[in-house]
């Protein structure tokens, strides 16, 4: 019982022998390291880079449900790049303009 | 012209479909690297660039066997994997990775 259901996923034309499958999972490693990236000190954090995690994760979150069939686990990965981008954005600009008004201009004007 | 023009209009993976709009976001990724092409190496994110390569390589053989089929995607993807690999071998390269004198020198 369990393994026909186990063996129904497995050949799935959209399973883990297809790239429908390992594609979109793969994407998760995007927001892991984005993850790992928030020990990094906030002068490290590039801003065209997060900018395009953030806005590729916003609109593919959109269209990931208008599609059809309508993908939950590509709409999850990309609300979770989305959000770890705003995130790291958030760091970069809090220490930027926020914070160290003694210091010389931030390093975007260098 | 015209027609031609129309025919992408209307084309099932054109810009009136989200098959279009998705790609074009991606290219964020593209001109961020680019911009970061300048930039000194420190600030490269190692494991970022990385998963890079490999998700634009698994994106581009999602793109040709998709249907339908998406060229647009498959560009996308051919030019951030360029684009990622080149950064990559900036942060190799900076990091010392593939030099084979005084490897105590390093970190």
């Amino acid at each position: 019982m369990a393994t026909s259901k186990i063996q129904a996923f497995l050949n799935h034309p959209a399973g883990p022998k297809t790239i429908h499958f390992w594609a979109p999972t793969f994407k998760w490693g995007i927001s892991i390291a984005n993850i790992a990236d928030f020990a990094k000190p906030p002068e490290k954090i590039s801003y065209p880079q997060q900018v395009a995690v953030t806005a590729t994760g916003v609109i593919w979150s959109r269209y990931s449900m208008v599609i059809t069939p309508r993908n939950l686990n590509l709409f999850a990965v990309n609300v979770a790049m989305a959000g770890t981008g705003l995130y790291q954005l958030s760091r970069k600009i809090r220490k930027d303009y926020f914070s160290d008004e003694k210091e010389a201009v931030p390093s975007l004007e260098g | 012209m015209a027609t031609a023009f129309k025919a992408f209009l209307n084309s099932p993976v054109g810009p009136k479909t989200t098959h279009f709009w998705g790609p074009v976001s991606n290219w964020g990724f593209i001109l961020a690297g680019m911009a970061d092409m300048n930039k000194p190496p420190e600030l490269i994110s190692g494991s970022m660039t990385a998963v890079m390569c490999v998700y634009s390589g698994l994106f581009m053989r999602f793109s040709w066997v998709v249907n339908p089929r998406n060229y647009f995607l498959l560009a996308t993807h051919a030019s951030n994997e360029s684009v990622q690999l080149y950064q990559l071998s900036r942060y190799v390269k900076a990091q010392g990775y593939l030099e084979k004198k005084e490897p105590e020198a390093q970190q």
